[in-house]
């Protein structure tokens, strides 16, 4: 079952999640927008982030099980190989694989926007982890 | 990708903005292109859409 195949899921995208990305998208230059696209049960954000001076292309799916689950970003662009990349260049964000009590996704908090917002720090991070080895920020407990 | 780095300065002013963000939830502000402009300790509610606040990722 989809994301648009509930009468729940539906609602969620019409107020929440949509209303997030024109918010996004209203001002930003051409390239830099997200654009939203259905995958089989899945609804794909693809967008473009260039936090310092490199361009990545990114990809945010949000499952069926969203927003219960949180979304899986992957990066397209090639990455040099770090600890904090998991499989397939899918950013290690909101502990895949963790129950949802320990997880820190929010899905009464966040939206779809949050995660691509969670993606450009972890890019600012990468930047720096590039050049120095030491990723900035602490390994949350 | 051809990867461009950061110079010192622009390496030391991020690594502060990050940890500012993380512990203390300062913002982080990006142009039209997502790219980092600079920090702001309040930003106007329309415009926190546009700012990276506090991402409680797991990193």
């Amino acid at each position: 079952m989809g994301l648009l195949d509930t009468e729940f899921g539906k609602r969620r995208l019409l107020t929440v999640e949509v209303p997030a990305v024109e918010a996004y998208n209203r001002g930003r230059d051409p390239g830099f927008g997200i654009t939203l696209n259905r995958v089989g049960g899945a609804l794909v954000l693809s967008y473009q982030l260039k936090p310092c001076h490199n361009v990545y292309r990114l990809e945010t799916r949000l499952l069926s099980s969203y927003p219960t689950v949180p979304p899986e970003t992957r990066v397209l662009t090639p990455l040099k190989h770090c600890a904090h990349l998991l499989e397939g260049q899918t950013m290690c964000l909101w502990r895949q694989g963790s129950t949802r009590a320990a997880s820190r996704w929010d899905p009464a908090q966040f939206t779809c926007v949050f995660a691509v917002q969670a993606a450009w720090r972890w890019l600012a991070c990468y930047e720096v982890w590039h050049e120095t080895g030491e990723w900035p920020l602490p390994e949350a407990k | 990708m051809d990867f461009r780095p950061l110079n010192e300065v622009e390496r030391r002013q991020l690594v502060t903005a990050l940890r500012g963000n993380a512990d203390r939830g300062l913002s982080l502000l990006m142009d039209r292109q997502t790219t980092y402009t600079g920090t702001a300790e309040e930003v106007p509610d329309e415009e926190v859409i546009a700012a990276i606040k506090s991402v409680p990722c797991h990193y």
